[in-house]
């Protein structure tokens, strides 16, 4: 019974992870969403449905057509529509004819997420879940950095593709790594071992501009939903990060540890001046992310959505009232299968342009 | 003078209407509403809304830049669900503070939040909500507390006018009673059975449904809405869904969606879905492929938007009505 779950930028390692942790054999990883899986999803999807439906739909369909049967993807109840995707697409799914079963994730609820986790693994008890589930986590949280540290060394390598090759090298072996400690100690040599590996230009390190990328989760962390906007911005030498992290919905280790305040807490924290609640989606943290990053001094903000989505339309509505008040440039950019690589490319090179002449003129002061 | 509080008539004010009317009433407010959808709002909603909201959300817009030199406060509630598990849409969380946010010239805003999925809040939630806002309007705490509870009350018994039983549903189904506007009979002798599904602020905005209600009754049609069907049918069928549809507005629609499809007691579904509206997405595919499983009772869906024609609107119902009509 091979088992699949989208595509998901980089986490596609930490569904690995917490699969292979679970003891399952048959894991079919997804392939990386073509235009083609996106045209497929879109014509089998509702009219109006946001775009991460569409491409999770067609890859489901490319991989039950490869031979999958089991499909894993988020659910349970949130203010957002991604938990009743599974019921729609199943369907869906069915009227195309496939068999297979669907096991829904629900992400926001623990203990509903052990029991699932337990009935997906190889008969494991509950005591072996929460193990396997902690050391998903803690990979999650290299594979993170691992992410933060590829998207720097991109935008400031000597060498071309010297950074992706060690980045997918070192996520591999993140996954492939055996025992907590072992996984701490090549952890920790992380940061040196890119420092190592990569030859930077020292003269851009200086200057480089600092972009943060936010948004609905889903589009700013899939390459192929967002463009690669992260390559897009490293070949303009910005060093870009993702504000956003699976880490902070399934990191309990750091949750409940009294003495960390998690930086989406943080932004929550802050943003309640402008929206005083969570309403789904990424509302708040976005908006406490552009308070946040200009403390930490970075130069902009990227914040992507899909079309139509509830949630991240208030950030969007909200926002340039707070990026005034806190003089933080903030370019919000709407996804969805149609948009063109160029239009998008233009706009990321204004908004850099933009930035430069800005910090030029700081600095010029 | 009175103190003069603002409803934008839109979205939840059609849920909760009798509720909010009563409480300012009996603080000794004077509540503007405003006036039911006309060109002139809409014109302000295309105009000044955020583009991606969906229609009904760019209506609300509408509505309170209408209202805002006429009131000294507006009453826009951060809603978020009454319900255990099962929350309303994100929109309406949001709102209060995204007008805040785009038109700083607005009165003060009166934002309570109330959430009880998310938030965990219950009646001591209520009450001080209910003290906070009276407080703006009466420092008497009895005056205070009997508006609140008249305000329950006052919702209570429109709820209970509203929902039908399910004995009514059976004496509409067996033509005994008229639920809403007496068909127009001129043209057949017995009314054709619809059902209008869609949310209440379509509903009831007949701007905003193109004044689908009048349309249908002067076609003979008589219809029942989605609001009204009996609470009990609705969660019923929802228990036989295999997963939990937990936007509580999205449940009166496709419940009623999927009784009226199970049980073919009449001639056919009209469902109206509000253009980019997240949860009717989900549920126009989801109604689709149910009917097309159990296709007995047909079913037509419709997408309005700022955009949709009168014309081309009713061409398409009444295409539909002529396709029962043969049927029959």
């Amino acid at each position: 019974m091979p088992f699949t779950f989208p595509h998901f930028g980089s986490l596609t390692y930490v569904f690995e992870i917490i699969f292979k942790e679970l003891g399952r054999t048959d894991i079919m990883l997804p392939n990386k969403p073509s235009r083609k899986t996106s045209e497929l999803g879109s014509r089998y999807s509702p009219e109006f449905v946001c775009t991460p439906f569409k491409l999770t739909l067609g890859t489901f369909i490319e991989m039950l057509d490869k031979g999958a049967d089991e499909l894993g993807i988020g659910g349970g109840n949130m203010y957002c529509r991604f938990g009743l995707y599974w019921p729609v697409q199943k369907l869906i799914l069915e009227d195309l004819g496939y068999d297979f079963k669907f096991f829904p994730i629900p992400i926001y609820d623990a203990f509903d997420l052990l029991r699932t986790f337990r009935t997906i693994s190889n008969n494991f008890t509950v005591w072996e879940t929460i193990k396997a589930f902690r050391t998903t986590w803690i990979k999650t949280r290299f594979i993170e950095l691992v992410d933060n540290l590829h998207f720097k060394y991109r935008a400031l390598e000597l060498e071309k593709n010297q950074a992706d090759r060690l980045a997918e090298e070192t996520h591999r072996k993140i996954v492939d790594i055996q025992g907590l400690g072992n996984l701490r100690r090549y952890g920790k040599k992380l940061p040196e071992l890119f420092d190592k590996t990569i030859e930077i230009d020292k003269k851009k390190k200086k200057d480089a501009l600092k972009i943060g990328v936010c948004g609905e989760i889903y589009v700013a962390l899939e390459p192929t939903l967002n463009l690669d906007i992260h390559r897009k911005l490293n070949e303009l030498g910005v060093i870009t990060k993702n504000c956003i992290s699976l880490g902070m919905l399934i990191d309990f280790g750091r949750k409940i540890n009294p003495f960390k305040t998690l930086p989406y807490k943080k932004a929550r924290r802050v943003a309640k001046p402008y929206i005083g609640q969570r309403c789904g989606g990424e509302a708040q943290e976005n908006i406490g992310d552009i308070i946040l990053y200009k403390k930490k001094k970075w130069d902009g903000l990227i914040h992507l959505y899909p079309f139509t989505c509830m949630p991240e339309i208030i950030t969007r509505s909200i926002a340039p009232q707070v990026s005034r008040e806190y003089d933080m440039p903030f370019l919000s950019l709407v996804v969805d299968e149609h948009t063109g690589e160029t239009g998008f490319q233009t706009r990321l090179e204004a908004f850099v342009d933009l930035l430069s002449r800005k910090k030029d003129k700081m600095l010029a002061r | 003078m009175k103190k003069r509080v603002g409803i934008p008539r839109a979205l939840l004010y059609y849920k909760f209407e009798a509720m909010w009317k009563t409480f300012f009433e009996e603080l000794g407010a004077e509540v503007i509403i405003s006036p039911e959808t006309t060109k002139t709002i809409k014109d302000l909603a295309v105009r000044y809304a955020p583009d991606e909201d969906c229609y009904s959300t760019k209506l609300y817009f509408g509505h309170a830049i209408y209202l805002k030199d006429k009131v000294d406060y507006f009453f826009i509630p951060r809603f978020g669900s009454d319900h255990e598990v099962n929350v309303g849409c994100p929109k309406f969380i949001g709102l209060a503070q995204v007008l805040d946010s785009l038109f700083p010239d607005f009165p003060e805003i009166i934002m309570p939040y109330y959430s009880q999925a998310k938030a965990n809040h219950g009646k001591r939630r209520l009450l001080r909500i209910i003290f906070e806002i009276g407080f703006k309007f009466t420092y008497n705490p009895l005056k205070i507390l009997k508006a609140g509870f008249r305000a329950f009350e006052a919702q209570r018994k429109y709820e209970e006018q509203l929902h039908i039983s399910e004995q009514q549903l059976e004496k509409w189904i067996n033509s005994q009673i008229f639920l809403n506007e007496k068909p127009n009979l001129e043209k057949r002798n017995k009314p054709l059975k619809l059902a209008l599904v869609s949310h209440p602020y379509v509903l009831n905005d007949s701007l905003s449904n193109l004044d689908i209600r009048e349309n249908l009754s002067q076609k003979g049609v008589d219809i029942i809405t989605s609001q009204q069907m009996p609470r009990s049918t609705i969660e019923d069928q929802m228990e036989k869904l295999d997963f939990n549809m937990y936007f509580s507005y999205e449940r009166e629609i496709l419940g009623t969606i999927m009784y009226f499809l199970e049980n073919n007691t009449i001639d056919g579904i009209l469902q109206l879905a509000v253009f980019s509206c997240g949860p009717d997405s989900i549920v126009l595919e989801l109604a689709s492929r149910y009917s097309r499983r159990q296709p007995e009772t047909p079913l037509l869906q419709l997408v309005i938007d700022e955009l949709s024609s009168e014309v081309g609107f009713s061409t398409r119902i009444e295409a539909f009505i002529d396709m029962i009509d043969r049927r029959n």
